[in-house]
């Protein structure tokens, strides 16, 4: 059985890109950097770490007992089947996609997956600020149906760890645009610089892991347009570099919205899209893009609300 | 053990990382320094927010508005970007007198997001219309 985990050999390759991207920065774009938020997004970074080595188990234990029940099976040496690889590969993408797409649709998968926006930059280091409260959500049922098919969790997991190492370098001003071949098929810098905006125009759009190819399927996707510039983060700045804030700011606050609110609502306020509220004080992504459309006037260059197509957030008026 | 020297190993990379970013002056320092650059930032806060009065802290690292609705909206700078909040009912502001001047203090009543200290010309108005805030509605 193979035993590899390849973002921990990614790190050093991590290390010198970023110090690569600040030389680039340093000029051609000072302001690509900001010294306390890179500080912020790479103790985010390693926090993630020791939050994955130290509750990752608990996942692992659940792929290793679903795959008892596995349909297919690839046989002792299934690490020894080669085509079992790339087919992993891309349905864990796909599932990547999905998770992805919950995680910013339902407030409970927001509450840990909004520490990867949460900085105003977008660079290098911004790929490094990944959460350490996945565990805490159902983040990793997800993957159990490729369980369920056979693949062994080992290959599943190696194949997440070079999904995620491609999402590295997407994560850059640096690079424009790639050759349109590649742009169509491939998540790229451009595809995911929208993931990060919070442009109305680009709101919840492009969740594409490696491939951007699911967005275009399943309608979500958003072209970077060339004459509006990106703001990054989320749509109520932190405002601070406190880092335990950064991590857990959501948490306090949906947990608070639990609390305070009615007994009917409470669980809503755990399953809606983030910005949802019971007395319709807030605006969700979809509410801020409508005013946006109200407010310019024009037809946004996609189909008129993603959201409206997605089934993960229900229905989309507040109540 | 090995997480042990993971940890220590990232650590020393990270700091030296941040360390060259200093080292290397990235940043920059951006001011509130003209009535658009207040619109500016107060569109990337809120979008659609159209400030109608405007006062911008002398040296433009903060600025506060009010739209035609009177909602007030307050911007800091935050590293080399900027970050606001549309006051509710729960910001509260106070004059605070420094070195002979009367400043604008204003509570957003969100404890991390900070207090924001504004040198700015007639501080009392400001805080007359501030704490006449009574409901997100009203503000």
């Amino acid at each position: 059985m193979p035993d590899l985990n390849p973002t921990q050999y990614a790190v050093p390759l991590f290390v010198v890109a970023v110090l690569a991207e600040m030389i680039w920065a340093k000029f051609r774009a000072p302001e690509a950097y900001e010294p306390k938020d890179t500080l912020v997004s790479l103790a985010f970074g390693l926090g993630s770490t020791v939050a994955g080595a130290l509750l990752g188990g608990f996942a692992l234990t659940l792929f290793i007992r679903a795959y008892e029940y596995r349909i297919f099976d690839f046989g002792p040496e299934w690490w020894a089947v080669w085509w079992a690889w790339p087919l992993c590969f891309v349905l864990d993408d796909l599932k990547y996609y999905w998770v992805h797409r919950a995680g910013h649709r339902i407030r409970w998968m927001w509450a840990s997956h909004v520490n990867h926006h949460s900085s105003q930059h977008y660079n290098l280091s911004t790929a490094l600020r990944q959460t350490w409260t996945g565990t805490f959500t159902f983040g990793f049922l997800f993957a159990v149906p490729l369980v369920l098919m056979g693949f062994h969790p080992a290959m599943i997991a190696i194949c997440g760890g070079f999904n995620l190492i491609y999402q590295f370098w997407i994560h850059t001003e640096a690079i424009k645009r790639m050759p349109r071949w590649f742009e169509a098929v491939m998540n790229t810098p451009s595809h995911h610089r929208v993931h990060h905006a919070t442009n109305p125009r680009y709101l919840d759009t492009n969740y594409a892991g490696v491939f951007i190819v699911w967005d275009r399927m399943f309608g979500t996707f958003t072209p970077e347009v060339n004459d509006e510039k990106i703001r990054y983060g989320i749509v109520k700045q932190l405002g601070s570099f406190n880092l335990l804030w950064s991590v857990f700011h959501e948490w306090i606050g949906m947990l608070t919205d639990i609390w305070r609110a009615p007994w009917k609502h409470k669980l809503a306020y755990l399953l809606r899209e983030p910005g949802w509220s019971h007395d319709g004080s807030r605006e969700t992504s979809d509410m801020i893009r409508r005013r946006w459309q109200a407010r310019v006037g024009t037809v946004p260059p996609q189909p008129a609300s993603v959201a409206d197509r997605n089934p993960i957030a229900g229905a989309q008026e507040a109540a | 053990m090995d997480l042990l020297f993971q940890t220590a190993g990232s650590l020393v990379a990270i700091l030296a990382l941040v360390g060259l970013a200093w080292w290397l002056k990235l940043g920059g320092a951006p001011l509130l320094n003209s009535d658009e650059a207040v619109r500016r930032a107060a569109g990337e806060v809120e979008d659609g927010f159209d400030p109608a009065v405007i006062a911008r802290d002398r040296e433009g690292l903060a600025a506060i508005a009010r739209d035609v609705q009177g909602r007030h909206m307050v911007i800091k700078r935050h590293g080399n970007r900027f970050a606001g909040r549309v006051l509710d009912k729960t910001a509260a502001a106070t004059l605070n007198i420094d070195l002979g001047e009367t400043l604008l203090v204003v509570r957003t009543g969100q404890p991390l997001f900070g207090d924001i200290t504004l040198a700015i010309d007639e501080p009392k108005a400001w805080v007359s219309a501030i704490n006449g805030v009574k409901t997100p509605q009203d503000a």
